[in-house]
């Protein structure tokens, strides 16, 4: 045993400083950032057709407007000038906060729907029809790397003792019951995280017959984190939203 | 206590969920079997009733991917007695971070018989294939399995090349072979975490995941993508190895491995951690070739059979590939076999890295195509043989059959927990290393 605790202690300090400090480079990869367009995309048309999944529009001008909640990070857009450069602050309160640059909206969700919990959050994973990788991005908030439990930030193994659903991929038909069930599993106040482009617009998936199009269908949504998939920090930071402690919030 | 045969139960209980989410039923070793190498007609290891005809093999898998879902993995019959029920784990459960169910026979502490439950992840994913371009169908490929992404993408681009004998670039195919070993000692790293946390091994947990992370990490800094979506193209590599990124890539995965050595050390000294892996979840070599399993489990019953070995491509055909085998069949041994391939893939990516091909080097040509349009793909997988059989029409998807290596486990997984107790059952499914997004695509 003495061995195992000489090799941990040999081994540091290896957790990050996020959010204390922003996101380095090897926790938030190229492709876990945002794309963001150039200042003049030369061929407009050409970059909205080369979307395969339809994140780009065109905006007032001659401008482009990317979805984030459904842009699943293929690139493509690179060949027209786009660069991925966002932050790991990325989730939003609101679907349409998702939208670069933003639409003008009506008065926007709760945004912190958790603030009393302040300190200690309880959440709960649903798997409501991904690919994995989301999941295994998910518990990898229990790893030492980014240690989610030194930030009161709680994995259960029931619903019924969790105050966060964190869910998961494009909503299947078979799991539409599961996941209204667990919702309802869980005591109020509670709150509902879309991990994923999957949940928030179906993704790569969202023109498949027979799968739901959004959670937001089934449950209502208190926070959309965009990316396939997200980079842990991302999720890390959109629980800390709903407790009012983002490093976005605690910044501006 | 008596036992009948499964099929005569199945109007039984619906389960937890009422009658509309009732399982269908279906026999996965018959609706999944396949014959390894039908296409060749070099049968290495048959399983189930054997198909005489490709054709056949097509309409199995048309039958399983129209399958009524959910769809129950049945075990061989159900045993009835005094206090016995079925217990639903499942489809949202912790201790399996997956939606699936498994129907338990019990009557308090045994599993009598354990029924997998699969389907309530289909995202209708190999039917919604049909019409795209290849390029679009391997976006949904390569997101069908997340964790598994390079070998699926490798095996449906293989396949893809093969049905349009397109060549490919030398860069490209090394490219592929480098990303589907960073991804085996990902998933590696990851199952043996796993374990070490049903054994309440904390220490080794913590560790062990740090390293799993390190490994993302390492996937992130070089395609870009912590879980290599897009690193795969057909054809020709999009994104370049540049020889300083080489170069940062095999000293981070030396330190690893110098690093997993220590743990592994760790946990083999450690008694708890092998007494508890030791006689938990076997699997009998006979049946394990009689069910057809494949990868880890296969090879820790003591069998030495490997895709990449079988029928080599380049690269593998140029390197030195050293393939662990196991005799015990339980958790310890698959744990051990995912060690050792820990150790060998790293070594396969050293050589993979030493003799980086350069631009100009020849071209090399796909296997030739099975029939009009048709190609076959194969790759071993992290958890085992990987098979894709894909139709072209017009340079078009016209059809996509695939059979994963959790397809070919699920039987031998269900046997290995008869008998066992419920604590048994993570030992048994970190270890085989399972994935419900593979059999619910």
């Amino acid at each position: 045993m003495s061995s195992w605790v000489g090799q941990a202690i040999r081994r540091g300090r290896l957790t990050t400083r996020y959010p204390a400090e922003p996101a380095t480079e090897l926790e938030l990869p190229m492709l876990a950032r945002a794309p963001r367009p150039p200042a003049v995309v030369p061929d407009r048309l050409g970059a909205i057709a080369a979307c395969p999944v339809a994140a780009l529009s065109a905006a007032g001008g001659s401008g482009i407007r990317a979805d984030e909640g459904r842009c699943i990070r293929c690139a493509r857009c690179a060949a027209h000038g786009f660069d991925f450069s966002g932050s790991a602050e990325c989730s939003r309160p609101d679907r349409a906060g998702l939208l670069v640059p933003p639409v003008p909206s009506g008065p926007g969700a709760r945004a912190v729907p958790l603030r009393q919990l302040g300190r200690s959050v309880h959440v709960f994973l649903v798997d409501a029809g991904s690919c994995n990788a989301c999941n295994h991005e998910v518990l990898a908030l229990t790893n030492p790397y980014y240690d989610a439990q030194r930030l009161g930030i709680f994995f259960t193994n029931s619903p019924r003792h969790a105050d966060v659903l964190l869910v998961v991929g494009v909503p299947t038909a078979e799991m539409t019951e599961p996941v209204r069930r667990a919702f309802e599993a869980l005591p109020s106040p509670k709150a509902v995280v879309a991990v994923g482009v999957c949940p928030i617009g179906g993704g790569v998936f969202q023109s498949t017959p027979g799968l739901a199009g959004s959670l937001e269908e089934l449950v209502p949504v208190d926070a959309f984190v965009p990316g396939c998939p997200p980079a842990p920090v991302s999720v890390l930071d959109a629980i800390l939203g709903l407790l009012g402690r983002s490093r976005a919030r605690t910044e501006g | 206590m008596t036992s009948r045969p499964w099929s005569e139960s199945l109007r039984g209980p619906a389960g937890a969920l009422g009658t509309e989410h009732a399982p269908a039923y279906l026999p996965i070793d018959r609706a999944f079997a396949l014959v390894n190498d039908y296409g060749t007609g070099r049968a290495l290891l048959w399983r189930g009733p054997a198909p005489a005809e490709a054709n056949e093999v097509a309409t199995l898998w048309r039958r399983a991917a129209e399958a009524p879902r959910p769809h129950r993995v049945a075990p061989e019959e159900v045993v009835e007695g005094y206090g016995v029920f079925t217990f639903p784990y499942g489809p949202i459960s912790m201790g399996v971070p997956e939606s699936g169910r498994f129907d338990v026979r019990t009557y308090g502490e045994r599993i009598l018989t354990l029924g997998p439950v699969a389907g309530f992840k289909s995202r209708r994913i190999l039917g919604a294939l049909p019409g795209l371009t290849p390029e679009d169908a391997l976006l949904r490929v390569e997101r069908l399995a997340g964790n598994f992404s390079a070998a699926h993408a490798a095996a449906f681009l293989a396949a893809v090349e093969s049905a349009a004998a397109i060549e490919v670039a030398r860069t490209e195919l090394w490219t592929r072979a480098l990303a589907q070993e960073l991804e085996r000692i990902y998933n590696h790293l990851h199952q043996i975490a796993r374990v070490a946390e049903a054994a309440s091994q904390n220490v080794g947990l913590a560790q062990t995941h740090a390293l799993a992370e390190e490994m993302l990490r390492i996937e992130g800094r070089t395609f870009g993508h912590r879980w290599l979506f897009g690193a795969l193209a057909p054809g020709a590599p999009t994104r370049r190895l540049d020889p300083e990124g080489r170069r940062w890539l095999g000293r981070a995965l030396r330190e690893l491995s110098g690093r997993f050595e220590v743990l592994l050390e760790l946990f083999l000294g450690s008694r708890t951690f092998v007494d508890r892996l030791q006689t938990t979840g076997v699997v009998s070599r006979e049946r394990a070739v009689r069910w057809g399993a494949v990868g880890p489990v296969l090879r820790a019953t003591g069998v030495a059979w490997d895709d990449r070995l079988r029928a080599p491509s380049v690269p593998y055909t140029d390197l030195f590939l050293e393939l662990p085998r196991e005799d015990g069949g339980d958790a310890l041994a698959r744990i051990l076999v995912r060690a050792h391939e820990v150790r060998s893939s790293a070594l396969l990516l050293e050589q993979l890295l030493d003799r980086w091909p350069g631009d100009a080097m020849a071209r090399e040509a796909p296997a030739p195509p099975v029939g009009p349009g048709r190609g076959l793909g194969r790759v071993e997988s992290p958890s085992g043989d990987l098979v894709y059989e894909v139709r072209l029409t017009n340079g078009r998807i016209a059809s996509v059959g695939m059979r994963s290596a959790s397809h070919a486990n699920w039987p031998v997984f269900a046997e290995s927990l008869r008998h066992a107790v419920f604590t048994d059952f993570h030992f048994a499914w970190e270890s085989f290393g399972l994935v419900f997004a593979e059999t619910d695509a």
